[in-house]
């Protein structure tokens, strides 16, 4: 009898020791050696807290020392040009918004993981997130295909579709599918203005720009011809992108504030913690803002689902994305403990603790987890399943004035200043004279009826 | 021999007087005319970045192009004089009036004007995220109260009639007390008796408002205008975190056009056109003052 209660506990020890995920603690996750104090330039958001915690636990594995030096979004880009323009020296470790990585990249301000060490490997289950850590100097295409390794993505942001469980099943109806059934739902479930169906972010500038992307990409619609082969004829000015904007005014409009012109993200996230809007279009990194209590009057009432499509659409997503990236002014000793500090944060172990502390991770194989099984990580599989179809865009060295362009004219639209067709014919000649100053082979479709 | 000219020729202090501010003339050159001379030469170029270098090109036709052909410049010039003209004189009439009032009380002077420059040490980031929660629609400040009152609520940042001069109240509600300050500095100074005598004469409160005290106050208005439209001229903070310049373009402000151009685009060789010209207009606006203030010092 004592010997089968011992063979017991041992197998179970045993069984203990080998669940996925459940690693010990005290195991470092990679052996990456001594390595020389490392200071990261990292943005103030959300996923701070769980990569910070990471990193925690990396010194206390490794014992290496590392610094965050925290900043607001535009901060960053700021130090990262002093920084790289006066030859470097202050990081080793350089977090990019991907809008930022081709002005980086075609800078040559960061270095190739193969000019560290020739034998870094990407490890397979680690998600290119449209390649925007690869770099083909030759096409100035970001793309694995003859590109470098510039960086990997620390925390890739789509947007899904948030909803409250509870306001939907109330009115008995499911998740929506297609953008009709978001416009159905808004007229079952909201008392305005007490509660609103659906709320879009639509401010000018990045906000709308990025929301609206989704619903152009739902309908096959672009901006640019076929940049990655140096067409950049524009297509903005087209037929599916006015049906794809006209839809997204008239779901603002029907379900929304009756401001949608001046609604940020931070509006979208308070309106939707308070309990004002039912059902929001917001990237995934702020998921963990509606599980804290004290963030949070919703707590565990939301759930997600991949982006409604429009009727014959088809599904799609906009990669928003943090690269991390290794300066390449920095000294050999910061390059090789970013790089150290790269091949422990890419594990299986690492990316595990990252999601468990309100991280994303970005290994297919940590999606596929027990995790995606627990009530607390339900967004796993929607991220999972718009991460197959969702694309890097703006990825030319002029996207920054093109962000620009149709964050205006977007926006512009939204407010009625201009009409769809106007606001898009206008932008569409507006890229086309940016192109056509940097040499680019461009051209433009047909405009738009007004 | 004399301290001032120990040789007794002359020639020690001619020449001492020169190379005494030369320290002075150094470190101003180095911190203001190298980086304008600079700045110049960017105004002229297009620079661009590859292989860890900055390479530069000059193309000042292609920077004025860009001037001319730029579709959001124009709006951005009407919306700031608008903010210009509005809010400084909003700011000038309630400062004086503020002066005034407080110059005239017999006690309490200097609570009232310790209480009444609070505005001003607040710092902008906080005032602008203070002010962007009170117009917030849905649960800001100011529709609470109008919702107290039966009445609709207003999409103060959100319209485009009305995002401007929400941003305005803001700018007056922050620099009212600057002018104060000035102002009330010049009527304290007013002089005694001169007021007296005007008033042995009969002259009545609104004479001596008009035809004595705005007169002497003539230039510290004019030092204090000057100031607030150089600054409202400059203005970024507010208007980048109410409302970043939307909806659409009925809030945008030569500053922040500037920041978009040189930060977010990236045109570092137009930006610095933009700035160059922003400076042009400012040291006029310094020179119109400084015409107005000796005027008003030779009346």
């Amino acid at each position: 009898m004592r010997f089968i209660r011992k063979l017991a506990m041992t197998v179970a020890s045993l069984l203990l020791v080998a669940a996925p995920g459940a690693r010990s603690a005290d195991k470092p996750f990679a052996e990456v050696g001594k390595q020389a104090p490392l200071t990261m330039l990292v943005p103030a958001t959300p996923w701070l807290p769980a990569f910070s915690k990471l990193v925690e636990q990396y010194e206390a594995q490794t014992g290496n020392v590392v610094k965050l030096d925290v900043n607001p979004f535009a901060g960053v880009l700021d130090k990262a040009r002093n920084d790289v323009h006066s030859g470097g020296g202050t990081y080793g470790a350089l977090f990019l918004d991907t809008q930022w990585t081709i002005e980086m990249y075609e800078g040559g301000f960061v270095a190739p993981f193969t000019d560290i060490d020739p034998a870094f490997v990407m490890p397979k289950e680690v998600l290119t997130y449209g390649d925007s850590g690869y770099w083909n100097a030759q096409k100035r295409w970001r793309t694995s295909n003859g590109g470098k390794l510039m960086g990997f993505t620390v925390l890739g942001n789509v947007q899904v579709w948030y909803y409250r469980t509870d306001a939907l099943k109330a009115a008995g109806l499911a998740p929506p599918k297609t953008w009709d059934d978001v416009l159905a739902s808004c007229a079952k479930i909201a008392k305005p203005p007490a509660t609103y169906g659906a709320v879009l972010r639509a401010e000018r500038g990045n906000g709308i720009r990025y929301d609206w992307m989704q619903w152009m990409v739902e309908r096959n619609g672009s901006v640019v011809k076929d940049p990655e082969n140096g067409d950049f004829t524009v297509t903005l000015n087209s037929p599916a992108n006015k049906a794809s904007l006209d839809q997204f005014i008239e779901v603002g409009k029907k379900c929304g504030p009756p401001n949608p012109g001046s609604i940020g993200q931070g509006d979208v996230i308070q309106l939707v913690a308070t309990g004002k809007a039912l059902q929001a279009q917001i990237v995934l990194a702020a998921w963990s803002n509606f599980e804290d209590p004290k963030k949070s009057a919703v707590v565990g009432k939301l759930d997600v689902v991949p982006l409604p499509i429009p009727t014959g659409g088809v599904p799609g997503g906009v990669i928003g994305n943090w690269n991390y990236t290794i300066a390449k002014g920095a000294s050999s000793g910061q390059k090789k403990s970013a790089l150290a500090f790269a091949q422990w944060f890419l594990t299986y172990d690492a990316q595990y603790a990252y999601a468990k502390d309100g991280g994303i991770p970005n290994r297919t194989d940590v999606l596929a987890s027990d995790l995606a099984r627990d009530p607390a990580y339900r967004w796993m599989h929607a991220y999972a399943e718009t991460m197959k179809s969702a694309t890097q865009e703006l990825g030319y060295v002029e996207g920054p004035q093109v962000e620009q362009i149709l964050g205006l004219r977007l926006n512009q639209a939204v407010i009625g200043e201009l009409s769809s067709a106007k606001a898009l014919n206008v932008a569409a000649k507006e890229i086309h004279d940016v192109f056509a100053k940097n040499g680019r082979k461009t051209g433009i479709g047909p405009m738009l009826p007004e | 021999m004399s301290l001032r000219d120990p040789r007794g020729d002359g020639v020690f202090s001619a020449t001492f007087k020169y190379w005494s501010v030369a320290p002075a003339v150094l470190v101003l050159a180095a911190l203001t005319v190298l980086p304008a001379l600079a700045l110049l030469r960017m105004s002229v170029s297009t620079i661009t970045f590859s292989e860890g270098h900055e390479h530069w090109a000059l193309t000042p036709a292609r920077n004025f192009a860009a001037l001319f052909t730029d579709p959001g410049l124009a709006a951005t010039v009407v919306n700031t004089l608008l903010f210009v003209i509005v809010a400084v004189a909003i700011e000038m009439v309630v400062g004086l009036a503020l002066a005034l009032l407080v110059g005239g009380l017999a006690r309490g002077k200097g609570l009232m004007r310790t209480l009444l420059i609070v505005p001003i040490l607040v710092p902008p980031v906080a005032i602008g995220n203070m002010f962007k929660l009170m117009y917030n629609y849905d649960f800001g400040l100011f529709n609470q109260i109008l919702g107290a009152l039966g009445l609709p609520a207003v999409s103060w940042l959100g319209s485009t009639s009305l995002a401007l001069w929400s941003i305005v109240l803001v700018d007056v509600w922050h620099w009212v007390p600057f002018v104060f300050l000035i102002l009330f500095a010049a009527v304290e100074a007013l002089p005694i008796d001169v007021m007296e005598a005007a008033h042995v004469d009969g002259a009545n409160r609104w004479q001596m408002l008009r035809r004595i005290k705005l007169p002497l106050l003539m230039p510290a208005i004019v030092v204090a205008l000057v100031f607030r439209a150089i600054l409202a001229f400059k203005a970024f903070d507010e208007v980048y975190l109410l409302t970043g310049g939307g909806p659409g373009t009925s809030s945008e402000l030569v500053s922040l056009h500037l920041y978009r151009v040189f930060f977010e685009q990236n045109q570092l060789g137009y930006g610095a056109l933009l700035s160059v010209l922003t400076i042009v207009v400012v040291l006029s606006m310094l020179a119109a003052g400084r015409r107005v203030v000796v005027g008003a010092g030779a009346a």
